[in-house]
């Protein structure tokens, strides 16, 4: 055998050991109420920002302490606190997805994924959205005068 | 209905110039390919004339193209789809061209663009390579003009056309009832997106694709080879775009990279996201390239490689974009593309087979006529080492590309993957080591000569270099005090070992141009190239192993007795919050809000922060500097929310950047209330309007008795309950601190019931805590500011390389066309 290929093999068996060290960092993507079933595990969490509820933010008192409820589509629900700023155009999201763990009933986030309308403005629904609304808002104004 | 105002013979012209783009590239690539195979020469001209013609129609249709949709942006004519999405009429001009790249579509025609351009320097200088060669290139340009034909064949749409009206794309929505649709609803478009107002958006994306399309000519060349039956003589031609696609491929990663440090909020300049591994990796694969057609250039070995590695990195830039722009990363990037819908997605998929089909099925059929050498590399010789070094990149890339395709791997095995708690540190942790190595190769193969090397010479050579190395990255390491140890000694280790790499590889390949090429700069492009590399690998690991988090919030003080509640070691926080006028400690500066600002025609709010930085033994102001931080402000669903650029001071040796993460707008506010003193100690209690101020508790400590203070020298912190007439109760704790005889003030605020407190004086065990009831709500923003040391070395060393590269490439094209004349 070629040394070029000992190389090889040897290369081949490095990568392959680091991927698999790397397989038990893999964490998962779980709905609110599988990840409340994984207490402590670190898991990807796709939700929506629950609007019916309060988020409490005040940067003068804390302003690294942002809680706020999450609803996910299978109608999970759960309190969230991330121990960062507010996101930009948090109120805007779609979509969030919550990185971290669910301790008892609480998720405790550490990152946080916004997905914003305004990102979006190559979706004909949001596109459709807004024409409508211009021209609801236009005529609403044209029947005031 | 006849439609007012509107402007149709424009789209209509474009869109003429769309199919006729495509179909000059179909009758280019036909009429290539029958001079290519033709074996009689004069038919074979004649084809070659024909193809020529075409292919010139289609670089004047793509113009063509390019030019009506910049009409149409320039005079808002919103008619039109692609000006209502992506443009608006208080966009600055020179932002017009960014609403190209912020498109589908636009991006399709940049790249297209680019194709011709570059195919055009293929027909002025192929020669012999020109009909296979074009007849590749002419074939990607088929299918990328089917991505904004927006045609029907049968029943499948190809591709979106960036000329189609409002009004045909949304014929339900009721505006389109009215004649005069554009003057009363339709005024004004959607303006571009506000992270790409910013001028690296004007020049990152047209470098970056000009390097996406370069991976296109050496691609086009392995395959004419492999067509064309001369196995080894497409490498010569090849070299120099290959050194054009790794020089300018880096470049416009980098810009990348210069983008989100001057302009996200990221806080770094490379964050592993996604779409920056999606175009690192064609980079990587394409060095791994260059360097085994080096080998084969000189020895004859790795040809089999260069057909594999050349030909996938176009691979990988046609992945890298179905990756980015069919949505099927989904939820991992914060860069969000959506996806065309499954039309773009299959159609990538055809491209993407097609273009790995053509040269799969050439290898395999000449398999056995591609030449390769029996006797093996020597130890001692610099081809075995490179071909190590390129297996390396190519390994990486795998690495990288296999972990950022995981959302596309869910999605065709129904898994649920994700990467863990730390995706930065799952990268770094390899890569650091990576890099390392890589440097290290290329420190000891620069003095290895092909074939074979005489162990006396390379080991006197090398000899200095070495050492030098080795005594500077120990003393940077040492008096630079790195000393991260976020992820234990292991990594700790790396990072010092890969900093002497970095090191090591600037002085060995600097030591080169002068001990082996006697200062030749000419010949020296291959070893420029390398100290760039080294100068980044050096950059990076400084600047991130250094970087500093001004805005920690410092509340964190083990005291005994008090309780702290906010602060954790391993999780710091990162947001601090300036009231209006306080000046507020942040690491060694003091930071003053001192304002904000808007000004007219402009969607953004300007922040004024003073940074003062005192001497502390002299008591005298050493340094004052302000930071502009600013902010759009976007008005939606859930109110007026910020979208933030950082304002930033730089140095030669650190840059300081700051961005606002929180704001509350002032609007109406006028705050006229002032400190009302008040002398107290533990267990007085204090009236105030609504209530009344119990002092619980005052705890003082100072470095002579208390070692537990890192921060500060001495501290009073004093705990309140406030009790407010309705029953309820609110805490607070106004802090006072010395450091290096410096006073700094921490206040605290109550806001449900506006009050402020800070601790002016003390004396002994008693305060002077000052009371403001605030008749208005509180001025503030909240902020991250960050430091970066030593990041120009990183810039420096990006300019390096590729200016080696460039270099590398200008001297191969003279040689070859000295060789061709002394052959004619």
């Amino acid at each position: 055998m070629k040394k070029i290929h000992i190389i090889m093999l040897v290369a081949i068996a490095a990568a392959i050991a680091v991927l698999f060290t790397m397989m038990q960092d893999l964490t998962t993507y779980d709905s609110i109420e599988s990840a409340r079933s994984k207490q402590g595990k670190f898991v990807h969490v796709i939700a929506k920002l629950d609007k019916t509820k309060p988020v409490e933010y005040d940067p003068i008192k804390d302003p690294n302490h942002l809680v706020f409820y999450a609803v996910d589509s299978l109608g999970g629900q759960a309190k969230v606190v991330y121990r960062n700023s507010k996101p930009q155009e948090f109120e805007h999201s779609e979509r969030i997805v919550l990185k971290g763990k669910m301790q008892g009933d609480v998720f405790e986030c550490k990152e946080i994924l916004l997905k914003c309308p305004s990102k979006y403005k190559d979706d004909p629904n949001q596109q459709l959205k807004k024409l409508d609304e211009s021209g609801a808002t236009t005529a609403a104004e044209e029947k005031k005068y | 209905m006849r439609y007012e105002g509107e402007h149709l013979l424009i789209g209509q012209i474009g869109h003429f110039f769309a199919i006729l783009s495509f179909v000059a590239s179909l009758v280019a690539t036909l009429a290539y390919f029958k001079s290519a195979q033709v074996k009689i020469e004069s038919e074979s001209l004649s084809w070659k004339k024909m193809a020529r013609t075409a292919f010139i129609l289609e670089v004047f249709s793509v113009l063509a193209i390019f030019a009506t949709l910049y009409l149409i942006i320039y005079n808002h004519y919103f008619e039109y789809k692609y000006a209502h999405q992506h443009s608006n009429r208080s966009l600055d001009m020179k932002y017009l061209l960014s609403c190209f790249w912020e498109g589908q579509e636009g991006s399709f025609m940049l790249w297209s663009f680019w194709h011709c351009v570059l195919g055009l320097f293929v027909i002025r200088s192929a020669r012999e390579w020109e009909a296979p060669v074009m007849a590749m290139i002419s074939l990607a340009q088929v299918f990328l003009a089917t991505y904004i034909a927006g045609i029907y064949f049968f029943d499948v749409k190809l591709g979106t056309s960036p000329f189609v009206l409002m009004r045909n794309e949304f014929p339900d929505a009721p505006v389109f009832g009215d004649p005069q649709y554009l003057f009363k609803y339709i005024t004004d478009g959607n303006g571009l997106n506000k992270l790409l107002q910013n001028y690296w958006m004007v020049i990152h994306p047209p470098v970056l694709f000009l390097g996406f399309a370069s991976c296109l000519i050496p691609f086009s060349f392995a395959v004419a080879g492999l067509w064309k039956k001369d196995y080894s003589g497409w490498v010569k031609p090849a070299l120099p775009w290959a050194l054009f696609s790794g020089g300018i491929l880096g470049l416009g990663i980098m810009m990348g990279a210069a983008w989100a440090y001057e302009s996200l909020t990221f806080g770094g300049y490379w964050a592993w996201d996604p779409v920056e591994n999606a175009s690192m990796v064609p980079w990587l694969v394409m060095v791994a390239g260059i360097h085994t057609m080096l080998i084969s250039k000189h020895t004859g070995h790795s040809l089999k490689a260069s057909f594999f590695f050349i030909p996938l990195s176009f691979l990988l830039v046609l992945y890298s974009t179905f990756l980015t722009r069919t949505g099927v990363l989904g939820d991992t990037s914060v860069h969000s593309f959506t996806g065309e819908g499954n039309s773009l997605y299959w159609h990538l998929i055809v491209m993407m087979l097609a273009f790995a089909g053509i040269p799969l099925v050439l290898y395999f059929k000449n398999n056995k006529a591609i030449p390769f050498i029996k006797k093996e590399e020597s130890m001692s010789s610099r081809e075995f080492w490179m071909f190590v070094g390129s297996l390396l990149f190519f390994i990486s890339s795998l690495y990288i590309i296999v972990l950022t395709s995981l959302p596309f791997i869910n999605k065709l095995l129904g898994t649920k993957w994700a990467l863990g708690a730390d995706t930065e540190y799952v990268y770094n942790r390899v890569m650091v080591l990576v890099a390392a190595v890589i440097g290290l190769l290329t420190a000891v193969t620069q003095y290895l000569k092909y074939k074979d090397t005489p162990r006396k010479y390379w080991m006197g050579k090398i000899m200095w270099p070495t050492l030098i190395a080795l005594v500077a990255s120990l003393l940077t390491g040492f008096f630079g005090n790195i000393s991260y140890d976020k992820y234990g000694a292991g990594y700790l280790a790396a990072i010092h070992f890969a900093l002497f790499a970095g090191i090591y590889t600037v002085l060995a390949n600097g030591a080169y141009i002068f001990s082996v090429l006697k200062g030749n700069m000419k010949a020296a492009g291959a070893s420029i190239s390398h100290v760039g590399f080294g100068l980044m690998l050096a950059g990076i690991l400084i600047s991130s192993s250094k970087k500093e988090l001004l805005s920690l919030n410092q509340t964190g003080i083990a005291v005994p007795g008090l309780k702290d509640v906010k602060g954790k070691d391993e999780n710091p926080l990162e947001n601090v919050t300036l009231i209006h006028a306080v000046p507020t400690p942040m690491g060694k500066y003091t930071v003053t809000y001192e304002g904000d600002s808007t000004v007219d025609k402009d969607e953004r709010v300007y922040f004024k922060l003073r940074f003062e930085q005192r001497d502390t033994s002299a008591n005298e102001v050493k340094e004052v500097f302000y930071v502009y931080p600013n902010a759009f402000l976007i008005k939606g669903d859930g109110g007026t929310q910020l979208s933030s650029n950082p304002g930033s001071r730089h140095y030669v040796a650190r840059d300081v950047f700051v961005y606002i993460t929180s704001w509350l707008n002032p609007e109406n506010i006028k705050d006229t209330s002032t400190f009302r003193s008040n002398w107290v100690k533990k267990g007085d209690t204090v009236f105030y309007s609504n209530g009344f101020i119990t002092v619980n508790n005052i705890i003082t400590a100072n470095k002579n008795d208390n070692k537990d203070l890192p921060v500060v020298d001495s501290v009073w912190l004093s705990e309140l309950t406030v009790h407010a007439k309705d029953g309820r109760q609110f805490t607070a704790q106004p802090s006072y601190f010395i450091k290096n005889n410096q006073a700094s003030v921490k206040v605290d605020t109550v806001m449900a019931q506006n009050l402020v407190f800070r601790i002016d004086k003390v004396q002994g065990g008693r305060i002077d805590l000052g009371i403001k009831e605030s008749d208005a709500v509180m001025r503030y923003i909240t902020l991250k500011a960050y430091q970066f040391p030593w990041i120009n070395v990183l810039w420096l060393g990006t300019i390096v390389m590729v200016a080696g590269f460039l270099l590398s490439m200008y001297r191969r094209v003279k040689a070859n066309i000295a060789s061709r004349s002394n052959s004619l």
